[in-house]
Formats: structure tokens, sequence, C-alpha cells
């Protein structure tokens, strides 16, 4: 019988717990964010890309490629330790195929705390540029990019250790597409005089 | 006399079993994607196992007499080739891609897949691992024709398709149909 009252009065705490790890779980989620439901803008697009390279693929990537070649090498240093990289992009042969809403799809997962928009990037092209990042502690764990044009739309969602510079050297690899960002530096007080 | 029936028809039932889960493990997911294509689009495959299996020997000197630079990137013999030509390719493509990814989910990775809507053209890359290689299925489709390939890879031609996946993608298309070229 005081086996069976002991028991009960484990149960709250059991809750307790398992409330606080679902909570500890769900902010160390994985900063995979959705895409599929851009999926619509095909049937629309003069072209679309997807592209999934998701963990398998990036073990694969470390495992082929060689150490020798030198582009090779750059690659696997740089995809070593992600967990995905997932790109949709969609090109139009008329203005105004997505709207603002297929964009605010991508910008609701991205809020605070989990996710903070930099703000010292820009596009080399005429493009609309925003980079988001998400942080583990004071690593950063997950980037998403949008870039926007008339005609066309471009999410790129990396899982994993990953920063702009990163990202960069990534274009045109893996069948990332040419995102022209470009870093600007933060103006300096000389500068500004 | 009853008993020995019943047992044998068990043990033919186990073995009929066996052997479809035994196909089912080896997947072989080229000949169920040519088949999906033709019962989702209406379409009639040629295949052309001959050929394909007659190696990339063939190609290399296929290759050298056209001229051709491009670089060799399936293993000789390894070619699975299916031409789909003067066909229509009447449906929906968002529709066909969900099925083809939901077929191959299970024993294929996606890499690359680029829709056109406008020109009505279709291009799938998936990759898997067999072993210390790699196979690879292309499947392109255009509004008349279409082709299917799979092709076993070395890890250092997986790494040329990983790099640029739309040009090696076509370089595998290209060598596999090539043959049919000449």
């Amino acid at each position: 019988m005081r086996l069976v009252f002991q028991r009960i009065s484990i149960i709250p705490v059991l809750v307790v717990l398992l409330v606080i790890v679902s909570a500890t779980a769900g902010h160390a989620q994985e900063p995979r964010i959705q895409m599929s439901h851009l999926d619509y803008l095909a049937a629309k697009a003069t072209e679309t890309v997807d592209v999934n390279i998701d963990e398998r693929l990036v073990q694969i990537a470390i495992k082929v490629f060689s150490d020798k070649d030198p582009d090779e090498a750059q690659i696997k240093k740089l995809v070593a330790g992600l967990k995905g990289i997932y790109v949709k992009s969609f090109e139009f042969d008329a203005d105004n195929q997505f709207s603002a809403a297929d964009v605010d799809s991508i910008r609701n997962q991205l809020r605070e705390p989990a996710w903070s928009r930099l703000v010292n990037v820009r596009s080399k092209r005429d493009s609309n540029v925003e980079v988001y990042v998400s942080l583990s502690g004071t690593s950063v764990n997950g980037l998403v990019v949008i870039t926007s044009e008339a005609r066309e739309l471009t999410v790129v969602n990396i899982v994993g250790p990953v920063d702009l510079e990163k990202l960069a050297h990534l274009e045109g690899s893996l069948g990332i597409p040419d995102l022209g960002i470009e870093i600007t530096k933060p103006k300096t007080k000389n500068e500004d005089q | 006399m009853k008993h020995v029936t019943i047992s044998k028809l068990i043990g033919f039932g186990l073995v009929i079993l066996l052997t479809a889960s035994l196909v089912n493990a080896k997947g072989d997911d080229f000949g169920s994607v040519v088949k999906m294509i033709e019962q989702f689009y209406n379409v009639k495959h040629e295949g052309i196992p001959f050929l394909a299996k007659a190696g990339m020997k063939v190609v290399g000197t296929a290759a050298k007499i056209k001229g051709g630079t491009a670089k060799r990137l399936a293993e000789v013999g390894s070619i699975k080739l299916a031409v789909f030509e003067d066909q229509e390719f009447d449906g929906d493509l968002i529709k066909f891609r969900n099925s083809l990814n939901e077929a191959l989910k299970q024993s294929w990775i996606p890499l690359v897949q680029t829709l056109s809507a406008t020109d009505e053209e279709q291009s799938y890359i998936f990759v898997r691992e067999q072993g210390n290689k790699f196979n690879v299925l292309v499947i392109n489709i255009a509004q008349h024709e279409g082709t299917v390939v799979q092709a076993t890879l070395s890890s250092k031609n997986l790494a040329l398709l990983m790099k640029d996946p739309e040009g090696a993608g076509k370089n595998i298309t290209n060598e596999a149909t090539i043959i049919d070229q000449e």
C-alpha cells in the first residue's frame, strides 16, 4: 500500500520532468525549416531547383571527396559537421508569381530568440537578401538565406555549424545556386567622419 | 496424402514469399521507375539492354569517334537504360515528382531535382550506397522524350557528381544514350 502511494507521488514529478525534457528538446531542435509549402510555385515556374543534401549525403560527401584535390578538400572541410543543405529556388518568366505571404511563411519560422537576422549582408545583384542564423549557445547551428527578386525566389537552409563565409565558398557547388551574397563590414567612427 | 499436399503448398508459398522478398530487398527500382513513368504518362519505353550491357568500352570508342571530351563516369557494364521517344508526357509535374519521391524514399537519397513547368521538363538525380560504390539514378523527362539511367559510380566519380550534379547528371545520360545515337 505504501508502495502504491509512493508510486502515485512519483507521477507528478515524472510529468514535470517530461515537460522539462520536452521543452529542452524543443529548444534544441535542429534548425531545419519547412519549405514544402512553396512547392506549389513549381507549377508556374520556368525553373525549379530542389537540392536535398541530408545528413546521409553529407557523410557520403565527406567519404568521397578527396583530400588531394584542392576543390574537393575545401568542400569536404566546409561540409564536415553539417547535418543538411536544403535549397529551393524558383525562377519565373513574369513578375508577381510569388506573394509576400510565401516569403512570410519562411520568415515566420525564423523568429527570435531561436533565430537572429544578420543586418550586414547585401546582394551583389539587385535582389533582396535576408540572412538568419540559429544560435546554440554562442555557436551557429543553422542558417537560412532568402533571396528574392521580381522573378526569382530562393531559400537556402543549412543545418549545422555554418557561417556566411562557408556558404559563400559552397555557392556553385553541390547544387547550391550562386546567391551573390556580400558581407558588408560595419562602418567605424573614423569612416563615418 | 492430404497432409503432404498441404505441406507442399505451404512450402511453395514460402518459396514464393522468400523470392518476392529477395527481389524486393535487391530493389529493382530502375524497373519500378520505368513502369511508374509508363503508367503515369501512359507511354512506352524502348529498352536497350544488349547495348547497355555491352559496356562502356563502346561508349568510350563512340565518344572518341565523335570527338567528345565527356568524362566517363559510370562503371563498365553497370548502365541500365530506358528510353522514351516520340511520346506525349502530358501530366501533372508536381504530382509525378511527389509519386516518384514517395516510391524511392526507402532506398534512394534525392540529390537534385529540377523542374520547368513552362518547358515541361523534369530531371531527377537519386543516389544510394552499394558496398564501396554508389548507384545513381538519373531521370530526365521532356515533352516528347525521356530517359531513365541507372549506373554504378566509384566514389571518385560520385564526388564529381556531387560537385556538379547538373553537369555530371547530363554526362551520365549522354554516356548511356550515345550508343543509341551512333
